[in-house]
This record gives C-alpha cells, sequence and structure tokens, in this order.
C-alpha cells in the first residue's frame, strides 16, 4: 500500500523535476552517474517499520537499480551512529556509514567534532530555516508528535490528555517506550508530560516532568517495563508514550488483534525532529548525495509521509496539493499538530539534563 | 525406586516447570495472533522470508568455524597452562572473563579500528575477510565459556599422568593432544561448542555493524517491531538451536572416547 | 578434616607426582625453566588474546582518560564517584551476586540430578543441549518470556489466581531485584550445568562405592570426597557466572529498562544513547567494570589456591 502510493506519486514527481529547471536536472543526471559508478550505499540505523523505511529503501533501489544498499545496525541509537563514524573513519569498506539519521541534539555535536560534510539538497529552500544548518551540515528530515498507544481490549476507556494518566482507572497500565536516562523517545514523553503540567519550555518542563511521573509511580500507575509492540499485545503495558509514527507502525502490526488505538493528547503536544547528515568519511559521497536528493525529493518526503513520518517539508507539499488524500486521511487529527511544540537546541538540553540525571532520584521508580 | 531416584526425579520435574515454563508462555504467546483462536500465523509470517534459510545457514557455517578455531586455541593453551605454567593461569583467566564485561560495540568498533581498509590486516574490504573477522569476533565472545569448559575437564583428568605415560610410550606432543587429552575431554570440548554455537546463532550487535547477512541480523529485521512475530522467532530459533546441538552431540558419538556422551 | 574418608580420598584421588614441575624459586626462575615448546602450546590462544581482546579493552581503557576533544583528563574517572553510579555498581555487584550464587547451586543440584541421579539415559543429553541453548537465552526474549509467564497478566500468575492465590497480592513482584535475579538465574543455571558436567562425570564411582564400604552415608561422601574436589571448579564456575550477570544488560534493560540503575545501562547511556553521549565517562564505567572483574576474580583465585593445595 505504501509502494502503491509512492509510485503513484513519483510518476508526478518525475513531470515536475524534468519541468522545472533543466539545468538542475543535468546535474541531478551527473550526480547519478557518479553515485552508480560508486555502486554502493551505506546506511545505518533505519528498522524498516520506522518511518516506513523499508518501503523508502525499497524505492531507492527500484530507481537506482546500480546501486546496492548497505543496512548496518537497524537497533542502533544515535550515540552508535556517530560512534560508527569514528570507528571508521580510515575504512573504505562496507562498514563504514555513508549517511546518518540522528537525533537534532547529534547535529551540532557531530559538526564540532569535524564527523560530517555540507551538502545542500536542491530542495533546501523549503525545508524551514529552524530544522537546518545554515552552512548545510545537518538538516531536519522528519518530525513526529508525542502520542498514546493504548490496547483497547484491556483499557476500557483511553486516556485523552497527559492528567487523564494519573487517574486510578489506570493502574499498572502505563510505560514508556524506552528508558528515560537513554533513550529520546522517552525522554520527550517526560518533557512532554512537564509541559502538560504547565511547566515552561527549557529544564522547567523537565523538572515538571519529573514530579508527574513521581506522581505517577507512586500511585501505581507506571510500570517499569520498556513499551514496544509485544508488551502492549500480551497487556503488561496497555499504554505506552511513543512517537505517533511508532505508535502508528505498531497498531497497524496488530492488525485489529488486539484493538488499539493512537491518541495524542491534547493538553501538550511536543515534536520531535531528526536530522540527516553526511559523514565526512563516506567512502560512497555521490551516492550519499544521490541517497539525500532521493529523500528531500517530494516522492522521498511522501515516502515518509507513507510510513506516518511528517516530512520536513511537510508545509510545503501541503501548500502545493502534492499529499495523497488517502494518507492525510490516516493520520491523526491535522488540528493538533497545529498545535505542536517543536523544542529547540536549547531547550531540549537543558531540559534533558535535568530529566536524565535525576530521573533516578526524583522518580524514585528505581527497582528494590 | 530408590531414594536417590526419586529425588532426581523431583528436582528434575522442578527444572523442567521452571524453564519448560516460560517458553509455554511464549509458544502460547506466539500462536494467539488472531482474535479468533491459535493459529500459526506468525510462523509462516517469519518463515516465509527466503533470508530465512540463508541467514540460518550462514551462521551455521560460522559457528562451526568458531568451534573449531576456538578448539584449537584453548585446548593446548589450557593444556600447557595446567601441565606446565600454572603462573600463567591468572592473566589467562582474566583475559577470557573480558568479553563478558566489554559490550560487544566496543569490541567491533575496536575490531573495525584494527582492521579497516587502511590497516596492515585490511579485513575488512573482502568478504572473507570480514567472514574471518566476524568468525573471530564470535572466537572472542565464546572464549569464557569455552576456556572455564575446557579447563574444567582438563582438571578432571589426570593430565600429568597421561602425558607421562604418553611421553614413555614415544608420543610427541601434537600426538598426545589429539589422541590423548582431547578424546578424553570430549564431554567439556562438547559443552564449549554448544555454548559457542547458541552465542553465533543469536548474536545481532557485530554481525550487523560488520555488514554480515547474520540470522541474528534476519530475526532483528523481521521481529523487532511487530507483537507476535518476536515471539514466534524466538521460539524457533530456539528449537532450531536445540537440534543444531543434538546433531553436533550425535557426532560426537563417533568421536574416538573414554567416558560415555 | 581427619577422616577415614579423608585418607580414602587422598590414597584414591592424589595423582603421581609429574616429573615435569618448572623449577621452584624466584618466578623469574620458574619462567626460565619453561622450554619454547611450553610457550609455543599457548601462543596461539595469546596471540588471539591480544589482538582481539587487549588491544580493543586498552582503547577503552585510554578512552576513560579522555576528554571530549581528545585530550587527557581525570575527569571521567571523578565522575564516576556520583552518588548515581557508586548506587549501580552496587545494585549490579548484588544482582550479580544473587544470581550467580543461586545460579551455581540450583545448576550444581539439576546437574547431580541429571547425571548421578540414575535418571534414564536420554535425559542427560536432552539436559545438556538444552542447556546450552537456554544459556544464551537473554534480552528480550527472555524478559518477554518471563513477563509472560509471571508478569501480572502472565499465564502462571492467572493460573494460579484461578485456583484462589494471588502472588502479586502476597507481594511478588516480577518488576523487581528479585524478579530480574529469578530471570537471570534462567541463563545462569544452564551455563553452571554444562559447565560443571564433566567435572561431575569426573567422580568416579569407585569413590562412592569405597566411602560406602568404609561406612560413609552419602551425605558423608559428599561432604569429604565429592564437595572438595568440585570444589576448585564450583569456584571457578561462580566466577564466570558472576562476570556473566556483571555484563549482562539487555535482559535487564528490557525487564525493568526504566526503573533499574546498573552499570551496563549507565554505560550504554553514555555511549550509545540518544542524548547523554559522553563516550569518556561510559570508557571510565567500563574500567570501573573491569576493575570489579578483576577483584572478583582474584578473590575466587585467592580461595581456589587455598583449596587446590591438598588436591596436587
Amino acid at each position: 500500500m505504501k509502494l502503491h502510493s509512492v509510485i503513484a506519486t513519483s510518476v508526478s514527481v518525475a513531470a515536475l523535476l524534468t519541468s522545472i529547471a533543466p539545468s538542475y536536472a543535468a546535474g541531478l543526471d551527473d550526480l547519478v552517474a557518479a553515485a552508480t559508478k560508486e555502486g554502493q550505499l551505506t546506511v545505518i540505523a533505519l528498522p524498516h517499520d520506522w518511518c516506513g523505511y523499508g518501503a523508502v529503501i525499497d524505492a531507492f533501489k527500484k530507481k537506482y537499480p546500480g546501486i546496492t544498499v548497505n543496512e548496518l545496525n537497524p537497533d542502533a541509537g544515535s550515540g552508535d551512529e556517530i560512534q560508527a563514524i569514528i570507528a571508521n573513519k580510515g575504512n573504505t569498506g562496507p562498514q563504514a556509514p555513508d549517511v546518518i539519521d540522528v537525533g537534532l541534539s547529534f547535529g551540532p555535536t557531530a559538526k564540532d567534532q569535524k564527523l560530517i560534510q555540507p551538502y545542500k539538497v536542491s530542495t533546501w529552500d523549503s525545508i524551514p530555516d529552524s530544522a537546518k544548518d545554515a552552512d548545510g551540515y545537518w538538516y531536519g528530515d522528519y518530525y513526529g508528535v508525542m502520542s498514546f498507544l493504548v490496547n483497547d481490549d484491556i483499557v476500557k476507556s483511553a486516556p485523552k490528555t497527559w492528567a487523564d494518566l494519573q487517574k486510578s482507572d489506570y493502574s499498572n497500565a502505563f510505560a514508556l517506550a524506552g528508558d528515560p536516562r537513554v533513550a529520546n523517545q522517552a525522554i520527550e514523553a517526560v518533557y512532554a508530560a512537564g509541559l502538560a503540567s504547565g511547566g515552561k519550555a527549557g529544564a522547567d518542563a523537565g523538572t515538571a516532568g519529573l514530579g508527574f511521573f513521581k506522581k505517577l509511580n507512586a500511585a501505581g500507575n507506571f510500570v517499569p517495563v520498556i513499551g514496544k509492540a509485544a508488551p502492549v499485545a500480551q497487556g503488561t503495558t496497555p499504554i505506552v508514550a511513543a512517537w505517533d509514527y511508532n505508535a502508528l507502525a505498531w497498531r497497524d502490526g496488530f492488525q485489529g488483534n488486539p484493538k488499539a488505538e493512537v491518541i495524542v493528547p491534547s493538553d501538550a503536544v511536543v515534536a520531535g525532529v531528526y536530522i540527516q547528515a553526511i559523514s565526512a568519511y563516506a567512502p560512497h559521497p555521490n551516492a550519499a548525495k544521490l541517497w539525500e536528493e532521493y529523500l528531500y525529493s517530494d516522492e522521498g518526503q511522501i515516502g515518509w509521509l507513507a510510513g506516518y513520518c511528517h516530512p520536513i517539508r511537510f508545509n510545503d507539499l501541503a501548500k502545493n496539493n502534492k499529499v495523497p488524500q488517502d494518507l492525510l486521511a490516516k493520520l491523526p487529527d491535522p488540528a493538533l499538530y497545529a498545535k505542536a511544540v517543536f523544542p529547540t537546541l536549547d531547550e531540549q538540553k537543558a531540559s534533558s539534563d535535568v530529566i536524565t540525571k535525576q530521573w533516578d532520584s526524583v522518580v524514585g521508580a528505581n527497582v528494590q | 525406586m530408590t531414594r536417590a531416584k526419586f529425588w532426581s526425579w523431583v528436582i528434575f520435574i522442578l527444572g523442567a516447570l521452571y524453564f519448560l515454563g516460560p517458553l509455554l508462555a511464549t509458544v502460547q504467546f506466539s500462536l494467539s495472533i488472531r482474535r479468533t483462536g491459535y493459529s500459526l500465523d506468525a510462523y509462516t509470517n517469519v518463515l516465509q522470508s527466503p533470508a530465512f534459510q540463508q541467514t540460518f545457514t550462514y551462521s551455521l557455517l560460522v559457528g562451526v568455524a568458531a568451534i573449531i578455531v576456538g578448539l584449537l586455541i584453548v585446548v593446548p593453551a589450557a593444556y600447557f597452562v595446567r601441565l606446565r605454567a600454572p603462573q600463567l593461569r591468572p592473566i589467562i583467566e582474566f583475559v577470557t572473563l573480558l568479553p563478558l564485561i566489554i559490550p560487544p560495540i566496543i569490541l567491533v568498533f575496536g575490531y573495525i579500528r584494527l582492521y579497516n581498509s587502511s590497516s596492515i590486516l585490511p579485513l575488512t574490504n573482502s568478504d572473507w575477510g570480514t567472514n574471518i573477522l566476524l568468525t573471530l569476533a564470535y572466537v572472542a565472545l565464546a572464549l569464557p565459556y569455552m576456556y572455564r569448559a575446557v579447563d574444567t575437564g582438563l582438571r578432571t583428568i589426570d593430565v600429568q599422568t597421561l602425558t607421562e605415560a604418553a611421553n614413555i610410550l614415544g608420543a610427541s606432543t601434537p600426538t598426545i593432544l589429539i589422541r590423548v587429552i582431547f578424546p578424553n575431554i570430549i564431554v567439556a570440548a562438547l559443552s564449549g561448542a554448544f555454548l559457542t554455537l547458541a552465542i553465533v546463532i543469536g548474536e545481532f550487535t557485530i554481525a550487523s555493524l560488520l555488514n554480515r547477512q547474520a540470522f541474528g541480523v534476519y530475526m532483528q529485521n523481521v521481529g523487532a517491531n511487530r507483537a507476535f512475530e518476536p515471539a514466534a522467532l524466538a521460539v524457533i530459533s530456539f528449537v532450531i538451536t536445540w537440534a543444531a546441538m543434538g546433531a553436533i552431540q550425535l557426532l560426537a558419538r563417533f568421536a574416538p572416547k573414554t567416558q560415555r556422551i | 578434616m581427619s577422616s577415614d574418608a579423608d585418607t580414602v580420598v587422598k590414597t584414591i584421588v592424589a595423582p603421581a607426582s609429574a616429573g615435569v614441575a618448572p623449577a621452584s624459586g624466584s618466578p623469574l626462575a620458574r619462567l626460565a625453566g619453561l622450554r619454547w615448546g611450553d610457550y609455543l602450546g599457548v601462543a596461539p590462544f595469546l596471540v588471539f588474546a591480544v589482538l582481539f581482546l587487549i588491544v580493543p579493552t586498552a582503547w577503552l581503557v585510554i578512552g576513560a582518560f579522555q576528554a571530549r576533544d581528545g585530550s587527557f583528563t581525570l575527569q571521567n574517572l571523578i565522575d564516576l564517584g556520583t552518588p548515581q553510579i557508586i548506587s549501580s555498581f552496587w545494585i549490579s555487584i548484588r544482582v550479580s551476586v544473587a544470581s550467580a550464587v543461586m545460579g551455581a547451586i540450583a545448576g550444581l543440584i539439576l546437574a547431580l540430578a541429571v547425571i548421578r541421579g540414575r535418571l534414564p539415559e536420554g535425559i542427560r543429553s536432552a539436559v545438556l543441549t538444552f542447556s546450552g541453548v537456554a544459556s544464551q537465552f537473554a534480552g528480550i526474549p527472555l524478559a518477554f518470556a518471563f513477563i509472560a509467564t509471571l508478569g501480572r497478566l502472565g499465564l502462571v500468575t492467572v493460573g494460579l489466581r484461578l485456583v484462589g492465590f494471588d502472588i502479586y497480592r502476597a507481594g511478588f513482584n516480577l518488576l523487581s531485584f528479585w524478579g530480574l535475579t529469578l530471570t537471570y538465574c534462567y541463563f545462569q543455571i544452564p551455563l553452571m550445568v554444562l559447565i560443571i558436567a564433566p567435572a561431575i562425570d569426573g567422580l568416579k564411582r569407585e569413590w562412592s562405592e569405597a566411602a560406602a564400604t568404609l561406612g560413609a552415608t552419602p551425605i558423608q561422601f559428599w561432604r569429604y570426597v565429592g564437595l572438595p574436589v568440585l570444589w576448585p571448579n564450583l569456584l571457578g564456575t561462580l566466577s564466570l557466572l558472576f562476570a556473566n550477570a556483571f555484563g549482562a544488560i539487555a535482559t535487564a534493560y528490557a525487564l525493568t529498562g526504566s526503573s533499574l540503575n546498573i552499570v551496563p545501562i549507565l554505560l550504554y547511556a553514555q555511549i550509545r544513547g540518544d542524548v547523554l553521549n559522553n563516550p569518556g565517562l561510559g570508557a571510565a564505567l567500563a574500567l570501573g567494570m573491569i576493575v570489579i572483574a578483576a577483584l572478583a576474580n582474584i578473590v575466587y583465585l585467592v580461595i581456589r589456591t587455598r583449596a587446590e593445595r591438598w588436591l596436587k
């Protein structure tokens, strides 16, 4: 289904590309030739179920059959990707990642450590300024908002807000999708809870979030298991806070068993941006650039949308009516996305600091 | 039934309950993919992929290679340390504990640094080189278990007397190792072999970062974000690894030995 | 320990002293007394160890002393002194010791039952091969299996509730220290069984027969013959089980990820995580783990050397 829509849009995209800028199209052809000569592209940390990357990679392979795609460690975290670049500095083999897809905060640090190289894709101007590095070292690729995945077979009435979670109906029901000392997804969930509790953006929301979880844990509503598709289906963690694209993908994976729904809590909508970058030591720089061109083309962006991720050029695409209606229908209510708050780099850093360092002592969910 | 036999049965049954219980729960969950009752859908979803056979065979071959290399490295070392150089024992034992402490991801990054295209031994450039690197990485991961198993086996037999006797009969050291020592530690070697194979079949991080299509990588790709498929995969992986070990044990019956297997 | 059984052991078990013991005296003289051939046998192992274990570890250790920009610093080690990290080391040690001891005892009992308990022949093979698989059954699949069995909605929990016994109301909680230890035992016990099996095989039937002839009860046999002979092996395996649990992260992470503060999880956070990412601190944590493992190993060696004194 996703591939179908991707191919459907690629026809219009092809028409679009050939009509827009003849000089630019010539540049793309050169890039394709150079990339095909390199013959390989090495990516890392791209699970097939994350933002529909499986379909995106397949579409890329189909479009450029001369390029083999090496997929490293789909389980990797952002830190792993950076470490992979560092470890592979002298390596031209297929273990060296060409491109990375990491959390927003990793962009500036990777740039400082000289691990990434600048490249401005052809659609550069339609990427919002707040989501890219002015020199072109890193650029936002997609975002999602924090949502709840609820197992309706077990939870009789689903929570609609963060505040709802504190109710006694949800005893032993709620879990985070990661470790709040480690994983971005969990940290942003705590941050969202903090904003919902009235904290101000930045460190204040971090502290408020910790207070929220302390209360939640004391009430017995918090389950320390890391929530993924399996524990939700099994019933140990019937409510999980996760990025909407993950929650939606998991819901789809259930195929009705159990019945589940994805709810964006209305009292705080927090968006998380991920960024793309090309490794400074990429053994296949042209293939990497072609990959970026593909991802930021309308085709690639719609591919992510098919995986429930909001591509960074979403507003631009919507303005030009490029977004297929059936895809839009599958996503949660756009009104909620309109209220989405995008934490700035500083706010993220300050709140993450507070949350990761004080989770153990404040929340006291420490296993005894 | 004698008292000893009675208690043995009690212990065995308790053990069986503890170990089979969680497995049964996993099986029950894996069969529950449909609302309408038990079905094998999760299993067919998983087994349909052609990559299943390929990756499992690959991992099996790498596993066998790792077992052989591991035995070749560990048995002589443990033998000589026991026989002649007991002062090396503390160092060697400590070294063998390192793979348990150092996270595999650090190991693999270390190997990539050491053996990448710009080093003296560019293993990562070729398929064969990377396969060798992966095998040796698994030997390293399995080292604690292999060494401890072989050491236990050697400790149990009287290494010095056996060596003396063989020497008197004119055997050279390699002959002693192959024809006298090894047959006496088959059980221990098998333990080490089982542990190595189990490690290799399930391992994911190192294979993935070295860009090898191993079974662990396949399992992660198929099941990571689904609900029921990971349970099915865990069961399948358990069963076929168990079968592979059973096969190894059967083959071992043909090896020259002095103890029953 | 002077008893008839003791004499039996000494005469039966003590091997003939070999004529190939290295020269006594200073360590250097002892080393010099070794022949080329001896080193040749250990050489492959040492070469392999250096290339595949020591060098990556050395890099890690060096990393512990590096700041982000690569300069030398002791800050990472100083940072180890925070209460969060100290308590994480302490919990790690407690979980590792608990699961190692429980695993060792249960594993020994199971191995004895299966190997010496006169059970049908096939059971021994089945248990040994099963142990091979179960010893590596860890991480998310294991955590999930235990959740599906003993979690609040687990099979056993629900089953017991149906017959009127609610383990959670009785105070049990899988997501606790003891729940985690129980889960760890799933791979600790099989490891013990596999490694101690050859040693139990080595307890010759003649010994128990001789002891019985001399009037020893089974308990006396075990106390004076069986356990002392097994003791060095038991200690060695205990040390392995401790290190095994100490370095284990995936199971704990999957089971109680947001609530258990153990060192590997912190290490993970610094080196692999999405946010913290201070590789120097991660390396320092790993260095701390290596030091603790070394200390545990030294304790084990001291105890074992004492125990082996009379054996050789």
